[in-house]
């Protein structure tokens, strides 16, 4: 009787308890903080750094994702100013310094094929593009880093044999933004060509540069970017009549599409060419108006589409 | 000694009545889908959490925006970096309170109205959203279908971008729930 008594009694305060503990759940919102706890962010989610694959020079650290086809036209017109320049040329929009075609493909979401021929030397590039690392939204990753391998050949003009019409870049970008408005990318690389870009007394083979470039964001669809390289190298100086490219550019998305409108003084659009070969000089007046069309396609659409259905 | 196996035999009984009250769901289903011009929009996220007090009748949920997986991962980029700014508003909410009380321990498919705060894009909005609760050889589990207005959340639809949103968003929810513990 005893023991029924006891187990009475438990019972009882049992439920005034379970009472209770449904209340404090009412007061202190217990459900909230449980919510909270369980909330499975995903902190290791990459970084979006840069808006498009291309800003004004460089390459940016960002890949084109898997099965998506970036294609790209890059143009840059005749000098603004300068004794090749002005109004009789309309300053500059008459001439062409140079125009890139190209195509980007996501192999996979970290892996791209690239390909592109330019206008200056006839060059045309087959690029390997790494995404090595991802900056992460909790900075596990303070950082992203893209390696970028390059071969370019001019099959046009007279070289001694064909193994000398061959160029190579290989690059590595170091990127991270640093707000939701300011992302920065420095990426050093390495030149390779085996005929010297000019070919002149003096021109080396092979040199190191380094770039930096960074992007400030104006508004949702817009953004600025400062794209600047330098080589280093005896022969690529300003005695030597070289300058250092730097271009400016108004980037403006457009869903599909992304559009850059840019002033730079290098002619050249592909990296082996104006690393190598820079000599239009702002002070000269030599700077001119370019522009970078993106158009992305996916393929991804109808696959997923009818797996969906 | 037999008094002590029993007042631990009470005990247990009595926490695990209290628990027994709240529910969860960590794979929440939450899809977003809205017919546009040129191609529809949707999006799933299968990582939603939702809590669910059977004797309070608290109903809550919580998405990262940044889970919802498009076809097209342009869209997905210009979701979260040009309409949800997910950097900024990295979830979305809502906190409601079943009007009608359920008995979770009798089978049975429960239409249900839930009022509570919509929390989304950093805007919040108090709604009443309608859903059913089906009570199953003791699982738990809810669907929902509702609409959220991008206006109502101040989730700008800029002209420029190609791909268009509507302005209204059809939304459609199903968790599964258990016990937690």
């Amino acid at each position: 009787m005893k023991k029924y008594f006891f187990l009475l009694a438990f019972l009882t305060t049992g439920t005034s308890l379970m009472a209770q503990k449904a209340d404090s759940i009412k007061t202190n919102n217990s459900a909230d903080s449980l919510l909270n706890s369980m909330n499975n962010d995903d902190k290791n989610a990459p970084v979006v750094i840069f808006k498009a694959s291309r800003l004004v020079l460089s390459q940016s650290s960002e890949t084109v994702k898997k099965n998506n086809l970036n294609f790209l036209i890059i143009h840059r017109f005749g000098d603004f100013a300068g004794k090749n320049g002005g109004g009789q040329i309309f300053f500059g929009l008459d001439a062409v310094a140079d125009v890139y075609l190209g195509f980007e493909y996501g192999l996979t979401d970290n892996l791209n094929i690239d390909i592109g021929r330019t206008t200056i030397g006839g060059l045309a590039d087959l690029e390997l593009k790494y995404a090595l690392l991802h900056q992460t939204g909790d900075n596990s990753s303070p950082l992203a880093i893209t390696l970028i391998g390059e071969a370019g050949v001019r099959p046009y003009g007279s070289f001694v044999s064909t193994g000398d019409r061959v160029s190579y870049f290989a690059q590595a970008i170091f990127a991270r933004k640093f707000s939701s408005d300011f992302s920065l990318q420095v990426a050093p690389s390495l030149v390779q060509n085996n005929t010297p870009i000019p070919l002149v007394p003096g021109s080396e083979q092979q040199f190191f540069a380094l770039s930096a470039a960074g992007r400030l964001k104006v508004s949702k669809h817009m953004g600025i970017i400062v794209d600047y390289a330098h080589s280093f190298s005896s022969f690529h100086t300003g005695a030597n009549d070289f300058s250092d490219p730097l271009g400016v550019g108004l980037e403006m998305i457009t869903g599909g599409h992304v559009f850059t409108v840019n002033i730079t003084n290098s002619r050249a659009i592909q990296e082996i060419n104006y690393l190598s070969n820079t000599q239009s000089d702002f002070s000269r007046g030599q700077y001119r108006i370019g522009f970078t069309i993106s158009r992305m396609f996916d393929f991804n659409h109808k696959e997923t589409h009818k797996a969906e259905k | 000694m037999k008094y002590i196996s029993m007042i631990l035999l009470a005990w247990m009984s009595i926490t695990n009545q209290a628990a027994q009250d709240i529910y969860a769901c960590k794979n929440t289903r939450i899809s977003l889908y809205s017919s546009a011009p040129i191609e529809d929009i949707k999006a799933v996220s299968t990582v939603g959490v939702s809590v669910y007090n059977s004797s309070s009748d608290e109903l809550d949920f919580s998405v990262p925006i940044r889970s919802f997986q498009f076809d097209k991962s342009l869209m997905q980029e210009h979701f979260n970096s040009d309409y949800m700014e997910s950097d900024k508003y990295p979830r979305a909410t809502f906190k409601g309170k079943i009007q009608e009380h359920i008995d979770v321990t009798k089978d049975g498919a429960y239409p249900v109205k839930v009022s509570g705060a919509l929390s989304v894009h950093g805007v919040t909005q108090n709604r009443t959203i309608p859903g059913t609760i089906s009570v199953k050889n003791g699982v738990i589990s809810m669907t929902s279908e509702f609409m959220v207005k991008c206006t109502d959340h101040h989730i700008d639809i800029p002209q420029i971008v190609f791909h268009h949103i509507a302005e209204s968003i059809q939304i459609n929810v199903s968790a599964t729930y258990s016990s937690y513990k």
